[in-house]
């Protein structure tokens, strides 16, 4: 009986096995070598130059640059979203029904995440739009003109306004992950905790968060990832610009690699981001970690 | 458009547009490294963004020509027939560029390529962000035979030369004109209009398009206020400064993609100190961008940012959007390409009669006469070497550089040629006549500059610095230092293959 085990297994993983080491292992080991290359991506030739594409990334300014743009999205994205995300869950699911309305803003806030990144920026480059704009005609309908801004062409706002509408877009997700979580703690934990006479807010920091401790956890690798892309939604909404306020790694590979033809230096770039998200996935298991609570 | 301009015929078109399987694809062929790639897969969630918006066909556009040819055109004989030895039965695969200018008249060419040589087999593909989907043809050793090489997202013309990659066109400049009897193809097109793409002395690409940049206004409204167009840049603040007192922001101009703001200040630097001056920039000589005709002419614009002269807000619109907010009358002035018109069909207002003009004089003791202005070639065609049929690539450019090829792009796009004679008599509206008042009385004051075909990182780090200083984030004295150390750091960089202007 149990040999027969491999005969179902191994014609079941063995495709899909072997497209992931085609499709990703492969390329991943490729560009380990790209990278020492001055590969220009227009012809097969491509010469060997050691670790000069890693030396030119350390002395690059513009690299630096979005690379602390990616740090700035890594402290803020995971802080604010998960906040929002956690607060929304709690105030429609916690202790079994949630406030008024739950179901109605439960289907209303998801709503952003069902549309492509790439849509939902172009929907927000006519939001931010300096003339037409929705957000500077609604600053001015409520008599606030001074806050007016040029969000996506001004140094200073570009990178929180992209930022922002990932907020608004990835909310959604995170709080229906984690109304599946604060679901699945049993009722009777709250019932008892409101007999002993404890507050919603006590509850919510001795019952909810410890107990969706898991779900934070998955979430803030997800969210570190997400920061260290942000590639999608900064090539739809200002390509990096103005004058690089917005601009990070992924966005300044791409740069790199198509509008410079040097792919040998944008796979540098690739290596080098690959290894800052492997250790940040490790880290965060690490600094998260907590003992299970079985229930 | 010249590869300079290249990111501006659609920059915003396709920005960021990926399927799902275009990534894939891309991925695997070029082995990447990408961390990210799951993160934009996953952002692209629901399957990719809508395609890129194309232009829509431009005026009367006839049906497809290749497809269905029209009335036979007229097929040179004699020693014109086939100067190329192009093999009669090898197929044609062709790849153009479909952005602003759109591709029928391509499709016109290749409908005489077919009449010429029936039995070749003959492909078109009209697309956006040629660098993705040609990139691996190049890789792989398959490249097409003929491409029109624009638009954002296009090839580097400058690397595929460094790479051996393109067909050097010799034969074809000194072949027999398609339908000029008696001329070479090279004499039949405008002197200097190819300059653009001679690679060490060679050849490597044809310009097509023949475009002209300056200031556009509104001829209406500006006679219907009074006020003309000055040529001097002290006779433009003062009008500035009337045209603001009337409530209207005398400027506008495209702030996402400030590359546009060179077509201000390259023509300035041009008439201060002549040819030289902008030679000097070209081949990235110590301290270029030091010369007092530099910061001269980076002080003179920058007092449009200082004085308030610029409509709040332009530093975050898109070309389109610059320019449908000046068409609606929020700005008098705005710098932009002769392709304008034609980029905004449908929007501009009945009467409005667009105009180009050059770029006012920075002072009377400049070297080049007001109306010096920055004309150069664009749509970037070429023939690459490793192509199946590279004489037939060659053919087609004929054809398309032919005085019927080149009028029924000029009919179909309002737009003139590098093609001498070929829109004589056509009346095509006061944007076209505009341009070509313009360009003829410039005489032999036209002028282009090369570095931004040949150096493009450093035209776009230099350009983001000139959008810092029109929004006054940076000082004229600090824009040229900037310049100054990012050419600096390009002459430095072995990588980058160098050319020189003579």
């Amino acid at each position: 009986m149990y040999h027969h085990k491999y005969r179902l297994i191994v014609p079941f993983l063995a495709p899909a096995l072997l497209l992931y080491g085609l499709l990703v292992l492969w390329p991943y080991t490729q560009s380990f070598y790209v990278a020492l290359t001055d590969w220009k991506g227009v012809s097969a030739n491509r010469n060997f130059v050691g670790l000069d594409n890693f030396g030119r990334l350390i002395q690059d300014p513009q690299f630096w640059n979005a690379l602390r743009h990616n740090g700035a999205m890594l402290v803020v994205l995971p802080v604010v979203t998960l906040s929002i995300a956690l607060l929304f869950a709690t105030l429609f699911t916690q202790g079994g029904r949630g406030v008024a309305g739950a179901s109605f803003y439960r289907v209303v806030f998801f709503f952003p995440q069902v549309m492509a990144v790439a849509i939902v920026g172009v929907l927000w480059n006519f939001v931010y739009h300096p003339t037409i704009g929705l957000a500077n005609g609604f600053l001015k309908a409520v008599g606030l003109a001074g806050l007016q801004r040029t969000w996506l062409g001004d140094a200073e706002t570009a990178l929180a306004a992209v930022a922002a509408v990932i907020v608004w877009q990835a909310v959604g997700f995170y709080m229906v992950l984690f109304m599946a979580g604060i679901q699945s703690i049993p009722i009777s934990f709250y019932e008892a905790a409101v007999i002993d006479g404890a507050s919603g807010r006590t509850m919510f920091w001795r019952i909810t968060l410890p107990l969706v401790w898991g779900h934070v956890q998955v979430a803030l690798i997800y969210l570190g990832i997400v920061a260290l892309d942000f590639f999608t939604i900064v090539q739809v909404m200002t390509i990096g610009g103005p004058n690089r306020a917005s601009d990070v790694v992924a966005r300044y590979m791409y740069e790199t690699a198509f509008s410079y033809a040097q792919f040998g230096y944008a796979t540098a770039i690739g290596v080098s981001l690959l290894f800052m998200t492997l250790t940040l996935s490790l880290l965060t298991f690490a600094l998260t970690r907590r003992e299970r609570v079985e229930f | 458009m010249s590869d300079a301009y290249a990111n501006q015929l659609a920059p915003a078109a396709a920005t960021g547009q990926y399927s799902r399987r275009d990534l894939l694809r891309r991925v695997a062929t070029i082995g990447l490294a990408a961390p990210t790639i799951s993160g934009i897969l996953a952002a692209c969630g629901g399957g990719g963004a809508p395609p890129p918006a194309a232009a829509p066909p431009a005026g009367a556009a006839p049906t497809s020509a290749a497809a269905a040819p029209g009335p036979k055109a007229p097929l040179p004989t004699g020693e014109a027939r086939n100067p190329l030895k192009v093999p009669e039965d090898q197929p044609l695969d062709s790849v153009i560029f479909k952005g602003g200018y759109s591709d029928e008249y391509a499709i016109n060419a290749e409908g005489i390529y077919q009449q010429a040589y029936p039995k070749a087999k003959v492909s078109h593909q009209g697309i956006q962000r040629l660098q993705e989907q040609l990139q691996p043809r190049f890789v792989g050793g398959t490249p097409p035979d003929v491409i029109d090489n624009s638009g954002a997202g296009n090839l580097d013309t400058a690397a595929l030369v460094a790479e051996g990659q393109l067909a050097d066109l010799a034969d074809l400049m000194e072949a027999p004109a398609f339908d000029s009897s008696g001329k070479k193809f090279k004499d039949t097109l405008l002197p200097g209009s190819q300059d653009n793409a001679v690679y060490d002395g060679k050849q490597f690409a044809l310009l097509y398009a023949y475009t002209v940049n300056g200031i556009w206004s509104s001829t209406r409204l500006l006679k219907d206020r009074g006020w003309e167009y000055p040529k001097t840049w002290d006779g433009m603040l003062k009008l500035c400064e009337e045209i603001k007192k009337a409530g209207i922001a005398p400027w506008t101009y495209t702030g996402k993609f400030p590359q546009y703001l060179y077509m201000v200040l390259m023509p300035m630097i041009y008439k201060a100190g002549g040819i030289e001056a902008i030679k000097r920039l070209d081949n990235l000589e110590p301290n270029a961008w030091q010369q007092p005709e530099v910061k001269a002419s980076a002080e003179a614009l920058y007092q449009l940012a200082d004085r308030g002269y610029i409509m709040p807000g332009s530093e975050g619109l898109t070309h389109t959007e610059s320019q449908a907010e000046w068409l609606q009358g929020k700005a008098v002035f705005i710098p932009v390409g002769s392709w304008l018109e034609n980029e905004m069909k449908g929007q501009v207002p009945d009467g409005f009669n667009m105009a180009v003009k050059p770029v006012p004089s920075l002072s009377v003791s400049d070297k080049v006469p007001f109306e010096g202005i920055q004309a150069s070639a664009g749509e970037t065609f070429i023939v690459p070497s490793k192509g199946k049929n590279v004489q037939g690539g060659k053919e087609l450019l004929r054809i398309l550089f032919s005085m019927q090829g080149a009028r029924f792009f000029s009919e179909n796009t309002r737009a003139l040629t590098v093609v001498q004679g070929s829109a004589n008599g056509l009346d095509l509206g006061t944007a076209f006549a505009s341009v070509q008042a313009a360009a003829d009385a410039a005489g032999s004051n036209r002028f282009t500059y090369l570095f931004g075909t040949w150096y493009a990182k450093m035209r776009d780090d230099i350009k983001d610095q000139l959008g810092a200083m029109m929004t006054k984030k940076i000082t004229p004295a600090e824009f040229v230092n900037k310049a100054q150390e990012f050419a600096d750091s390009t002459a430095k960089d072995n990588s980058i293959k160098k050319y020189k202007r003579a």
